[in-house]
């Protein structure tokens, strides 16, 4: 053990080098629990709470719609990833969806909106994946209260 | 003053205890996103044979109120929705033990808020009930 030697003359003395170690472990421990769970925030969205929802994998292809909600008009405005849409274009967003999709059966429109957002609203993202020919459909919420 | 300082191991500790707090610190402020599956309504594969499921439509109203066909299990203001879960449990051990497949439909009006259609799916994740579509009403 550390510490443990010194032939039983006075006081064990004070081990740095094992400390430094479990400093260390513990250090790359914190650091990849908070870096592989940084959010793409948008700050426009305020997510529901899902605590019993499954953890979003990011490595699965998906078709990220974003959907904030304007409390001023009443209006929702939609993103896909980073690209505000024209909801008045659904067949030029169902062909770009149908493109991103291709022959993988397993894509999937993975929906974020606001939670203040109306149902019709995000019934209108349905259809656009419906016209791509996606039927996977997930919902993101947060996996706790902010 | 000596030529050869040597490596100073206390200022490094220091630091390293810093990091490493900030970290600490920051791993209990993180919030992850997840997800709750469903899929579209009508989506059947017609070349195989179809076993009929028992189906369920769990409504989600205007103003928050929650059913099961049609009958009330959920009050506007009932974030856990308790109600719902029990029901949820009950049909789910049935479906089990008669081997038949469970289908919800959760089906909102069309101004029912998001935030609620959220709270319905994770209640039927918690119950652990996969074979979810999701539909909005038409307005009659």
């Amino acid at each position: 053990m550390a510490g443990g030697g010194g032939g039983g003359e006075g006081e064990p003395e004070f081990q740095v080098a094992p400390m430094i170690d479990v400093l260390l472990v513990l250090l790359i421990f914190f650091m990849s629990i908070t870096s592989a769970q940084v959010l793409k925030v948008d700050k426009n969205i305020q997510l529901p709470v899902a605590s019993h929802g499954i953890k979003r994998d990011d490595k699965a292809a998906a078709g990220l719609i974003n959907i904030s909600w304007d409390k001023n008009t009443g209006q929702a405005k939609y993103k896909l990833d980073d690209r505000e849409l024209d909801i008045n274009d659904k067949d030029g967003i169902a062909k770009e969806l149908a493109a991103r999709k291709g022959s993988n059966e397993k894509y999937r429109l993975l929906i974020r909106a606001d939670r203040q957002c109306h149902a019709k609203y995000i019934s209108k993202a349905l259809e656009w994946g419906a016209e791509a020919g996606i039927d996977n459909i997930a919902f993101s919420g947060l996996n706790r209260e902010e | 003053m000596p030529s050869d300082a040597g490596f100073q191991i206390a200022p490094m500790i220091d630091v390293v205890f810093v990091i490493m707090l900030f970290f600490m610190v920051m791993a209990g402020a993180v919030k992850v996103e997840h997800e709750l599956k469903t899929t579209l309504p009508g989506n059947a594969e017609t070349a195989k044979e179809t076993e009929m499921p028992d189906e369920i439509t769990i409504g989600v109203a205007e103003n928050g109120a929650i059913t099961i066909n049609e009958d009330p299990v959920g009050q506007p203001n009932d974030k856990t929705l308790e109600g719902l879960y029990n029901e949820m449990m009950k049909m789910g051990t049935a479906a089990k033990q008669s081997k038949t497949k469970l289908l919800i439909t959760v089906q909102a009006e069309e101004a029912a808020k998001y935030e609620r259609v959220i709270n319905v799916l994770d209640v039927l994740a918690r119950a652990d009930i996969t074979n979810v579509t999701f539909a909005v009403a038409e307005p009659e």
